[in-house]
C-alpha cells in the first residue's frame, strides 16, 4: 500500500522538484548579473547587441525611458499606464502642464516632483526593483505605474 | 529637477501606507505553482486515506509537564495582558496625541504589526491576540470592578449569530484599509478603532467573553490562524498537534464562511485593485473610485463565499447531516489557502514597513524622540532587492498552503460524507480550491 502511495505520489515530487530547481537557477542567475554589472544596461539589451553599436549615444538613448505627462484642465494622461524600467535606470518625465502642482513618485522613500506651468523636465531613477506608483495628487490620479526590475 | 526624499510631514497621502509594491511574479513560476496544485489536489484524491485521520478528542501529544505549567500559569497571563495594555497606551498615545503623518506609528502598527503581523505571531505561538487583547483586558476589568463572575454577561450569546458580528467587522476593517480615500489620516483610523473598542466593551457587558470569542475580528482572525499552529488543548491540556490535526479542531458556527470569505476575497481584492484594468476602468470615471472599490470589494468576499458555499453543497450527503451546514464544515480547509495567500501578498510589506514601523515606535509624536533606542536604526531592504527569491517564496507559500487545504477537505469529506460520495462529493470543492490557487497565482502574475 505504501508503495503504492509513493508511486502515486511522485509525479507531486517531481513537479514540485523541478519547479523549485528550475526557480533555483533563475534566482542565482539573476543575482550574479546583478552583482556583477550593477552598471546600467538591461540584460536583454546587452545579450543582443553590445559590441556592434556606437558606445556613446544610442547606449546613453537606450539608457532611458521618456514618457511625457500631460495635465490639461486638470485631468491628466496617462492613466494607469505601466512603464517598465531597469533599477538604476532613467525615466526622463516630461510634464507639460497648464498648472503648477505636485507629483508624488510611491517609492521608499517616497519623493516629490514640484512642475511649474509649462513644460518641464524631470529625471526619476529608482534603485529597487518592485512597483512603483506616480500619482498626483488633488485630484487624486495614479499615472503611472513603473514596474522597475 | 527638484527630487529629494519626501518631507512627509505634511504630506497627505490617498495612497496606502508603503512605497514600492512587489513585482508580478514570473509567468513560468505562476504557471508551476498552479501545476503543482493541480497535481497535488487530484493525488490528494486519489492515494489518501479513506478513513477520517483526525480527531479533536484524540490528536495530540501532551506537552511536557512544565511547558503546559508555564502557559497556563496566571503570572504569564497577566504579564500577557499587561505588555498588551502598555502596547496599547503607547499607541494610543501616538494616535491621540501625535502627529497626522504618516511617520505616526500609529498607521503601521495597526496596517502592518496588528494586521498582518497577526498571522505569523498566531502561527508560531497560538491564539496570541486573545492573551493581549486590551478590549478583552479593559473588559475583564471592568467585570472585575463591578463584580460580575470572570467571563459572563447578562445574556448568553446567541448560538445562531456564531461568526457573523466578527466577519461584519473585518469587513469594516478591510474596506478602511483598501477602499477608504483617507485611510492613512490618523483621524478616521482612530474613530475605527474607538468604534470598535467601544462595541467590544459593550458586547462584551451584555455577552460576556464569549462575544469576544465571537464578535472582535482580531481575535477570530487571530484564533482562526493558530488552528495552523502546532499548539492545541485538549480537555484543558496543552497539546502538540500537527498543523493539520490542529485545523481539523475549528468549531464550525453559522458565518464562518462569511468570516473565510472576507479574508480571501479582500487580499485578492488588494492584488486586483492595483491592476492596469481596473485602475483605468476607475480613474475614467467621473465618480470618485469608492463605490466601484466598495462593489468590488463586496463581489470578491462574496464570490469566495458564495463558490465555497455552492462547492460544499453539491454532493449526496447522509440523511444525518443537513445540506445547508456544509459550507461551515468545510470552511476550515480554506484558512491554510489564505495563509499561503497571505504569505504571498503581505511578505515583503510585513518585513519591510514593519521594520519601518519599529523604527517609528520610538517616536510616537514626530518631534525626534527616541524612546525605544530603535529610531537610527535602518530597514533592510534585503527581500526587495532579491525579486526573484521573493517570487519563489510567495509561490512555494501559496501552493503550500493549498496542499494542506486539500488535505483538511479530503479528512472532513471522508468523515462527514456517505461513503458512496466520498470521492465524487469532493470533486467541486476540489475544484473551487484549484480555482482559488489558480486565482491567486493569477492576481500576483497580473497585478
Amino acid at each position: 500500500m505504501s508503495g503504492r502511495v509513493l508511486t502515486r505520489l511522485a509525479p507531486v515530487v517531481l513537479v514540485l522538484a523541478a519547479s523549485l530547481t528550475a526557480c533555483g537557477g533563475d534566482g542565482d542567475a539573476d543575482q550574479t548579473s546583478t552583482s556583477s554589472d550593477t552598471a546600467s544596461d538591461t540584460p536583454s539589451d546587452t545579450s543582443a547587441d553590445t559590441p556592434s553599436d556606437t558606445p556613446t549615444e544610442s547606449s546613453d538613448a537606450a539608457d532611458t525611458v521618456a514618457v511625457t505627462v500631460t495635465r490639461e484642465g486638470g485631468s491628466f494622461t496617462p492613466n494607469g499606464e505601466r512603464v517598465e524600467l531597469g533599477v538604476d535606470q532613467a525615466l526622463v518625465l516630461t510634464i507639460e502642464a497648464d498648472e503648477a502642482g505636485e507629483l508624488h513618485v510611491h517609492s521608499t522613500p517616497e519623493r516629490e516632483i514640484a512642475y511649474e506651468a509649462g513644460t518641464s523636465e524631470h529625471k526619476i531613477v529608482i534603485d529597487r526593483p518592485g512597483v512603483v506608483e506616480v500619482e498626483s495628487h488633488d485630484p487624486d490620479v495614479i499615472l503611472l505605474q513603473l514596474e522597475v526590475r | 529637477m527638484i527630487l529629494g526624499p519626501a518631507t512627509v510631514g505634511g504630506s497627505i497621502s490617498a495612497h496606502g501606507l508603503g512605497g514600492a509594491k512587489d513585482l508580478p511574479i514570473p509567468s513560468e513560476l505562476a504557471i508551476a505553482g498552479a501545476v503543482a496544485a493541480l497535481v497535488v489536489s487530484f493525488t490528494v484524491l486519489a492515494v489518501a486515506w479513506r478513513e477520517p485521520r483526525y480527531d479533536a478528542a484524540t490528536s495530540g501529544r501532551p506537552a511536557p509537564a512544565w511547558l503546559d505549567r508555564l502557559v497556563s500559569s496566571r503570572a504569564l497571563a497577566v504579564s500577557a495582558r499587561v505588555l498588551g495594555m502598555v502596547f496599547f497606551l503607547y499607541v494610543a498615545a501616538a494616535a491621540v496625541f501625535g502627529e497626522d503623518t504618516l511617520i505616526n506609528p500609529f498607521l503601521g502598527t495597526v496596517y502592518v504589526l496588528l494586521w498582518v503581523g497577526l498571522v505569523p505571531a498566531s502561527l508560531l505561538l497560538g491564539p496570541v491576540f486573545r492573551a493581549i487583547s486590551p478590549a478583552r483586558t479593559i473588559s475583564m476589568l471592568f467585570a472585575r470592578i463591578s463584580g460580575v463572575p470572570e467571563g459572563q454577561g447578562l445574556y448568553t450569546y446567541p448560538a445562531r449569530l456564531g461568526y457573523w458580528p466578527a466577519a461584519i467587522g473585518l469587513f469594516a476593517f478591510v474596506w478602511l484599509e483598501l477602499v477608504y480615500p483617507s485611510s492613512t489620516d490618523v483621524g478616521p483610523v482612530r474613530l475605527w478603532f474607538a468604534a470598535y473598542l467601544g462595541i467590544m466593551l459593550i458586547g462584551s457587558a451584555m455577552w460576556g467573553t464569549t462575544f469576544l470569542a465571537r464578535a472582535d475580528p482580531f481575535e477570530v482572525y487571530s484564533s482562526l490562524v493558530a488552528k495552523l499552529s502546532v499548539w492545541g488543548r485538549r480537555d484543558g491540556a496543552l497539546v502538540l498537534r500537527s498543523p493539520l490535526a490542529n485545523l481539523d479542531t475549528v468549531v464550525p458556527r453559522p458565518g464562518l464562511v462569511a468570516v473565510v470569505g472576507v479574508l480571501f476575497g479582500s487580499t485578492a481584492f488588494d492584488s486586483f485593485r492595483e491592476s492596469t484594468p481596473w485602475l483605468k476602468l476607475v480613474q475614467s470615471m467621473s465618480t470618485s473610485r469608492v463605490w466601484p472599490d466598495t462593489l468590488a470589494l463586496i463581489a470578491f468576499s462574496a464570490g469566495v463565499a458564495l463558490v465555497l458555499a455552492v462547492a460544499t453543497m453539491a454532493t449526496g450527503v447522509a440523511s444525518d447531516t443537513p445540506r445547508r451546514e456544509l459550507p461551515n464544515q468545510f470552511a476550515h480547509s480554506v484558512v491554510p489557502i489564505i495563509v499561503g495567500y497571505i504569505v504571498a501578498h503581505y511578505l515583503t510589506y510585513f518585513v519591510e514597513y514593519g521594520q519601518q514601523t519599529v523604527i517609528q515606535l520610538s517616536d510616537p509624536f514626530s518631534r525626534g524622540d527616541d524612546f525605544l533606542g530603535t529610531a537610527d536604526l535602518q530597514v533592510n531592504y534585503w527581500l526587495s532587492t532579491h525579486p526573484t527569491f521573493l517570487a519563489v517564496s510567495k509561490v512555494a507559500a501559496v501552493t503550500l498552503g493549498h496542499v494542506v487545504g486539500v488535505v483538511a477537505a479530503h479528512d472532513r469529506a471522508v468523515k462527514l460524507l456517505p461513503r458512496r460520495h466520498q470521492l465524487t462529493g469532493q470533486l467541486p470543492l476540489l475544484v473551487a480550491m484549484v480555482g482559488f490557487t489558480v486565482g491567486g497565482l493569477y492576481l500576483l502574475f497580473a497585478a
